[in-house]
């Protein structure tokens, strides 16, 4: 580091000299090199090798559809990860044995009976016997989770290529409390408070935030308007893995084959005067609705990782970098301020101010908690679900985290070298939240006209 | 005419004294501050405006500068910022490669230069203040100038009289050399800054010019060294490298860490004849082609290395080709 610094202050004498310069040379003071003034904050650094980096080079998702009434409500769960399992194979041309772990975030199915699913999946994807698989589970982050284990096995060193993927069909699995309940928890207000339904939750969170049925069901439309948006425009035709499956008419038990390539919970002509119309589910006189509550559905997502050195010795472009992960809890009476607490201490980690984080995917769980969120952190709307949220999509549990990761990613990758950070993000059920920061992939220079080396062979004997 | 992008910073470039469209590139990673370096041997297709990769080779550090030999075709030297000087042939197959690793400075070599009328000897410039001589048999120096008090960033050997050489210095002087002689035959205190470049006139062996910090260039007569013959300003930074034209007898070429390339010819009143602005970053490497009157490279920060006839743009595109490479022909419009 010592030569670094003399060479940095040499060059630095070219431009900034002062009258004696050969006598000070040994004096740092009189110059200093700025920070970037880029638009980083100074505190930005990587702590690692830039080989080391964990960089994500696959992100796919199904389509997500309503639970019960839509395209997937006859599709077996494992027939939903294989096709997303098969696409970050297939797409960047991995041999499916060196993928070192598959972790799959799932909620809501029993553990073990889950676990299996995800093991034959990986079958019918293709994968050999010899690449395990496992289950992470942190409700509503568990797609997030599993990306950010994936990325910490890693850089552990545990594997250099891994699969972080999300599951759920809601279809399958609906939210349920299986058994009694043990009566301790009346001793305690804030375990007691681990099992309040989600939606009061979010009544807790508008009331005592003083988030308005106005600007929960304003939020809703929005999110509505960009999914279609994007829809139309097929962006999503980049992340979306195609699933060909069945529909079974509930009437006539006839079964349809069915390709099944574009959310379908996604309504384009919702408006505010409609949503209003809307009666609050959870509590009386409340303001969280259908309308402005995520939807319940089925989908699976896939976030395929390696080692920087590993993606540029296969020659794959890099989509994203994982930078850090975060995971904190809060209230669970006011679980929907995850992300508000989370966020921050993931930028934070990654060295980086609220301000340069470019682009944001924080899942709209309820309409009350991502307002709160964004107002709370004082983020730029502009930056937020540019895409749409959970509120038009849908929010299958475990499969978010990574469906939000490819969407992101993939946003980012449109939009240039100006969107450099992007933060994934959910609250949690039981009071908790998740953030991840992602840099933009875009390391790989393609307009370069010195050959490519292929072989060791034909390096100098120095570089070795 | 055509550019050839490097994966690593430019810092260097300079054409066969053999091959009229052949041209070594000396480039480093994170713009020489910490990292590997590569060498790059490049060449100009006759009949398209592409430049292509002959052959590269990569080191340990940054290279500052090279030189190629004026005795084998293929040899060329690196200055290599680890203090080492490599050789390379580029005749040999690549695992033969570099011949030879010349380690003796204490610090960064940052300059080269091959005696043009002997052959067989070259010098290099270190930040550890000294000079040393050296020939390609030889695995150990053959002389060491060490009197500068500070970095010396460039070498030359004059044109005409096989054993004299100048050093420009950080210690704000140049200094005249001669290899018979033990010490420096002259000290000339050109500017009031760092002297970073210099070089002597090929048609008058007593010209010599310097390149300063102070972003100014002197041209000086070594007879009568107390005043300069002519002070060339126009560079709004430090002027990184000077080489006089082989071809034209007050032509010299700068460039800067302005940006700019500027042609100068320090006989007429107003010297600035030519300035290219090409380059989005420092421009740290100039050479005229001593083959082709006319024909010059530049490169810089922004790892780009451009080839192209005085006197046009260096981002034009020459020729239009046929349609099949329009296409590609596009993509070089930066």
């Amino acid at each position: 580091m010592e030569k670094a610094i003399n060479r940095q202050q040499v060059l630095l004498q070219h431009l900034n000299p002062s009258a004696s310069s050969f006598l000070s040379h040994q004096n740092n003071s009189a110059l200093s090199a700025s920070a970037c003034l880029a638009g980083d904050s100074a505190a930005y650094r990587r702590t690692n090798v830039f080989g080391d980096d964990v960089v994500i080079v696959a992100a796919y998702r199904t389509a997500l559809c309503k639970s019960k009434r839509g395209g997937f409500k006859d599709t077996y769960p494992d027939d939903l990860l294989a096709p997303v399992l098969r696409a970050v194979i297939e797409k960047t041309n991995l041999n499916p044995s060196e993928v070192g772990d598959i972790v799959v975030g799932t909620v809501l199915a029993p553990g073990s009976q889950r676990a299996s699913e995800c093991r034959m999946a990986a079958f019918y994807a293709g994968f050999p016997e010899t690449v395990p698989v496992r289950t992470v589970n942190r409700q509503c982050s568990s797609g997030l989770q599993a990306v950010a284990d994936v990325a910490a096995a890693i850089k552990a060193g545990f594997y250099e290529i891994g699969i972080g993927a999300g599951l759920e069909s809601m279809t399958t699995n609906p939210m349920a409390w299986e058994g009694s309940v043990n009566p301790r928890v009346k001793q305690m207000e804030q375990a007691q408070n681990c099992l309040l339904p989600m939606g009061i939750t979010s009544e807790n969170v508008a009331h005592r935030f003083g988030v308005t049925r106005q600007e929960q069901d304003q939020a809703a439309v929005e999110s509505h308007r960009k999914a279609a948006a994007a829809t139309a425009s097929g962006k999503f035709k980049d992340e979306i893995v195609p699933v060909a499956t069945k529909i079974v008419d509930p009437k006539t038990g006839d079964e349809k084959p069915v390709t099944i390539s574009v959310d379908d919970g996604i309504r384009a002509n919702t408006s505010v005067s409609d949503l209003g119309k809307l009666k609050p589910v959870f509590k009386k006189n409340g303001t969280t609705t259908a309308g402005n509550s995520s939807q319940v559905s089925d989908g699976a997502g896939a976030v395929l990782l390696m080692k920087r050195s590993v993606a540029m010795r296969k020659g794959l472009p890099i989509l994203g970098v994982f930078r850090t992960f975060a995971a904190v809890g809060v209230d669970p009476a006011i679980m929907g301020v995850g992300p508000a607490v989370a966020i921050p201490a993931a930028v934070k980690s990654a060295g980086l101010e609220l301000d340069d984080v470019d682009l944001f995917e924080i899942n709209e769980a309820f309409a009350s908690q991502f307002v709160y969120c964004q107002k709370k952190l004082e983020l730029d709307p502009q930056k937020i679900n540019v895409n749409g949220g959970a509120m038009a999509i849908g929010h299958p549990l475990g499969v978010t985290g990574a469906r939000c990761v490819a969407t992101l990613l993939h946003e980012m990758k449109r939009r240039g070298k100006d969107c450099r950070f992007g933060v994934v993000s959910m609250c949690i059920g039981t009071g908790m939240g998740a953030a991840a920061v992602f840099e933009r992939g875009d390391c790989v220079d393609e307009l370069c006209n010195a050959r490519k080396v292929e072989t060791n062979s034909l390096l100098s004997k120095d570089a070795r | 005419m055509p550019f050839f992008k490097t994966p690593f910073n430019g810092y260097s470039v300079r054409f066969s004294p053999f091959y009229e469209s052949r041209l070594a590139v000396a480039t480093a990673q994170n713009f020489g501050i910490l990292g590997n370096g590569r060498v790059h041997v490049i060449d100009l297709s006759p009949n398209a405006p592409i430049i292509n990769e002959l052959i590269s080779y990569d080191t340990a550090d940054g290279v500052y500068d090279v030189a190629w030999s004026e005795s084998h075709d293929s040899v060329l030297v690196a200055a290599v910022a680890d203090g080492s000087i490599k050789v390379y042939d580029t005749a040999l197959p690549p695992h033969s490669n570099p011949l030879r690793s010349l380690k003796e400075h204490a610090r960064e070599v940052h300059g080269l230069d091959y005696n043009p009328t002997r052959r067989d000897s070259f010098l290099s410039a270190s930040w550890d203040d000294s000079v040393k001589l050296w020939t390609l048999d030889r695995p150990a120096s053959l002389r060491t100038f060490r009197e500068h008090a500070y970095c010396v960033y460039s070498v030359a050997w004059n044109p005409k009289h096989a054993d004299v050489f100048a050093s420009a210095s950080g210690d704000c002087t140049v200094r005249i050399w001669d290899v018979r002689e033990p010490g420096s035959t002259m000290i000339i205190p050109g500017h009031e800054h760092e002297i970073l470049s210099c070089d002597w006139n090929k048609y008058d062996e007593c010209l010599i010019a310097s390149a300063s910090v102070d972003k100014s260039i002197k041209i000086w007569d070594v007879r009568n060294y107390r005043v300069p013959v002519s002070v060339l300003n126009g560079h709004g930074y430090a002027v990184r490298k000077i080489k006089f034209s082989p071809h034209r007898r007050s032509l010299i070429v700068s460039c800067s860490y302005d940006m700019t390339v500027c042609l100068w010819d320090f006989m007429i009143e107003d010297a600035l004849v030519g300035r290219y602005d090409h380059h989005t970053e420092f421009a740290v490497g100039v050479d005229l082609s001593v083959l082709v009157d006319g024909l010059m490279a530049s490169t810089g920060w922004d790892e780009l290395v451009y080839v192209w006839q005085q006197g046009m743009d260096p981002r034009q595109v020459l020729h239009v080709m046929a349609a099949d490479r329009e296409s590609f022909v596009q993509t070089l419009q930066p």
